[in-house]
């Protein structure tokens, strides 16, 4: 069984009194340890379908599988659940609590999963460490180079060991010397095991991926391998 | 393990904005102070009231002569109408009496050695001293055969004792009242200061006082303590019929005499003091609302300024309640340190105004500080809802 299962998705906002249909009858699935990228212009859907990959929306007709369970059936306190301890996230501007040591925002997501602290601070270091960053743990992230602040919100998204890793525009924010050291970090993820799916708008950062799904209007325009 | 957590979050977070954090919690420590000040000086008043009560001697009635009326229209006051046998026969003729002393009472001066002083002299009988629970700490007092033969014997009350006699014993001593040689016998248990000062009166038996004296041949008032305080009604009675009969007053005629409920002035006063403490205690509480708006004002600040925070928080798994009780927290420690600070102040003024005797009332300083928890739980509510109740995808891209 794949690890995402989307048959007919559709999601519709209504903005004012305009409907907005920002997905119509989206059909995708995504087995473990895959690489995708997701391309798209803007307003082709690219960030809703990020939501709803993500489990910080459900759709509003269709079904969405993930690991096996329907998203559209869940309730908020579940839909927390799953991206506590099956998704990872990494946003394109970081999303790191500002005044937080590097330590503290990496141990966050185990605060909520209710770990014990001493377990919190040992997996957090261990994370830390994975991404080159057991130097700077201390750091607040302004202390950091942008480049470091991404590798902390990437430890933070593998701190517990979730089924997926889910990147919004990785290296938007960063020199393309640094988006080239984060884009090296996110393949040896990948091949350490991990699921990956990756929104980008960069075609020569999409080519990393394994599987290229590209979007247009709400729906799947391509799905092709790299 | 997110009760300590959000316990950290709250103190990180105040600390991120200590004058922020110090306005609010002053807002709430005035009012607790103000209300931890009033009730301890409540409280305090409330034993004076009550000691002096026991002092006094309950449920005893003073009898005065009254204003006599002619037309309408107030003449000298009638000093001249209460005889020492009325007192006997309020005492025959009323059940509801267990004593009934006279009392002439004069200022006159006082001399011992090459001191001088003035005070009250009280001439009265041997029950005085049953009727007021006036019982010397030394010496005795006067027994009835000195009243009856009109002996020059004195017992002094605790400021004529300092003023005169310093630290020495004043028994067997020979004092001079208005030129008159008499010999101290008794000293009495100092009352302190009230209204008037008890402390600075002489006793002498009431023949010494009337014939050798003042020379009167009537009373200044009768003390009558009745049986207990249900008697109250019965015995005004019985004192209204023997004295008007006694007094040869017509029908038509008012009493000639007024009687006074000694207890019933403290009571009085006792009851303007609750006023009092109510009042300020109402003003205190506005002022706990208000800073209890002032929570809840910075709280509704604190969840806008953290929008992002709260999009970070709910995206890597943190559930509603978890937000909700994040900021809840934030706001009890709040209320809390108002408290404590309020609590504190409060002491510290109480100290300050009241002096060492200040009480420490721990039972309120547990009411203030429930109040501010309590305060801190409702001001924080609203804020906290609307943190937890917040769009996750919109709260992350919030600039």
């Amino acid at each position: 069984m794949a690890l995402i299962e989307m048959t007919n998705v559709s999601k519709s906002y209504e903005s004012g009194s305009l409907k907005v249909q920002a997905l119509s009858g989206v059909k995708l699935s995504i087995e473990a340890n895959e690489y995708v990228a997701l391309m798209g212009p803007s307003g082709s859907g690219k960030s809703t379908m990020m939501n709803i990959l993500g489990c910080l929306d459900i759709p509003t007709a269709g079904r969405y599988l993930f690991a096996d369970r329907d998203i559209t059936t869940l309730k908020d306190n579940q839909l927390s659940e799953i991206r506590n301890r099956q998704i990872g996230f990494v946003f394109q501007s970081f999303h790191l609590l500002p005044r937080a040591t590097a330590l503290d925002n990496v141990e966050l997501p185990l605060i909520y999963s209710g770990l014990s602290p001493e377990k919190r601070r040992a997996r957090a270091m261990a994370s830390l460490e994975q991404v080159g960053l057991s130097e700077r743990m201390q750091h607040t992230p302004s202390e950091l180079s942008g480049g470091q602040r991404q590798r902390v919100a990437i430890a933070r998204a593998l701190v517990n060991n979730p089924s997926l890793i889910l990147a919004d525009e990785p290296t938007g924010n960063l020199d393309s010397k640094t988006g080239i050291e984060i884009m090296a970090l996110i393949a040896t993820l990948h091949a350490q095991g991990n699921t990956v799916i990756m929104v980008t708008h960069e075609a020569d950062i999409a080519r990393q991926a394994g599987r290229i799904v590209k979007l247009r209007d709400g729906r799947i325009e391509s799905d092709l391998p790299t | 393990m997110l009760f300590f957590e959000n316990i950290r979050i709250a103190f990180h977070n105040l600390r991120s904005n200590p004058l922020r954090s110090f306005l609010i919690l002053i807002g709430m420590a005035v009012g607790i102070g103000a209300v931890l000040h009033v009730v301890v000086l409540g409280k305090m008043t409330q034993q004076r009231i009550d000691k002096r009560l026991q002092q006094m001697g309950a449920n005893v009635l003073l009898i005065r002569p009254g204003v006599s009326r002619r037309h309408g229209v107030r003449t000298a006051e009638s000093t001249v109408n209460l005889k020492w046998k009325e007192a006997d026969e309020l005492l025959e003729h009323s059940a509801a009496l267990s004593h009934a002393v006279p009392v002439y009472s004069g200022n006159g001066g006082l001399v011992y050695g090459n001191k001088n002083w003035s005070s009250q002299i009280t001439g009265t009988t041997v029950d005085y001293q049953f009727v007021n629970n006036d019982f010397p700490v030394e010496g005795r007092f006067f027994n009835q055969d000195e009243l009856d033969q009109r002996r020059r014997v004195s017992v002094i009350g605790s400021t004529v004792h300092k003023e005169l006699f310093g630290e020495r014993s004043p028994i067997g001593e020979t004092i001079f009242i208005k030129s008159k040689r008499f010999t101290v016998i008794g000293l009495l248990k100092a009352k302190g200061e009230s209204w008037t000062n008890p402390d600075n009166q002489v006793f002498i038996p009431l023949t010494t006082a009337q014939e050798r004296l003042f020379g009167a041949a009537h009373l200044s008032s009768i003390l009558a303590k009745m049986r207990s305080s249900e008697d109250f009604e019965e015995a005004l009675f019985d004192i209204e019929t023997v004295l008007r009969r006694s007094h040869r007053l017509s029908e038509d005629k008012k009493n000639d005499f007024r009687v006074r409920r000694q207890d019933f002035f403290l009571q009085a006063v006792q009851e303007t003091n609750q006023d009092l403490a109510d009042f300020i205690i109402v003003i205190a509480l506005v002022s706990l609302v208000v800073g209890g708006i002032g929570i809840a004002n910075v709280m509704l600040i604190s969840v806008t300024e953290r929008v992002r925070e709260i999009g970070i928080r709910r995206a890597i798994g943190a559930k509603k309640h978890a937000i909700l009780t994040q900021f809840l927290t934030e706001s009890v420690i709040l209320g809390i340190l108002g408290g404590l600070l309020g609590i504190t102040g409060g002491m510290a003024f109480n100290h300050f105004y009241i002096g060492e005797e200040a009480l420490i009332l721990w039972d309120w300083v547990g009411y203030s500080f429930a109040i501010c928890a309590g305060i801190g739980v409702v001001a924080g509510l609203y804020p906290a809802f609307r943190a937890a109740n917040r769009n996750v995808i919109d709260s992350l891209r919030y600039e």
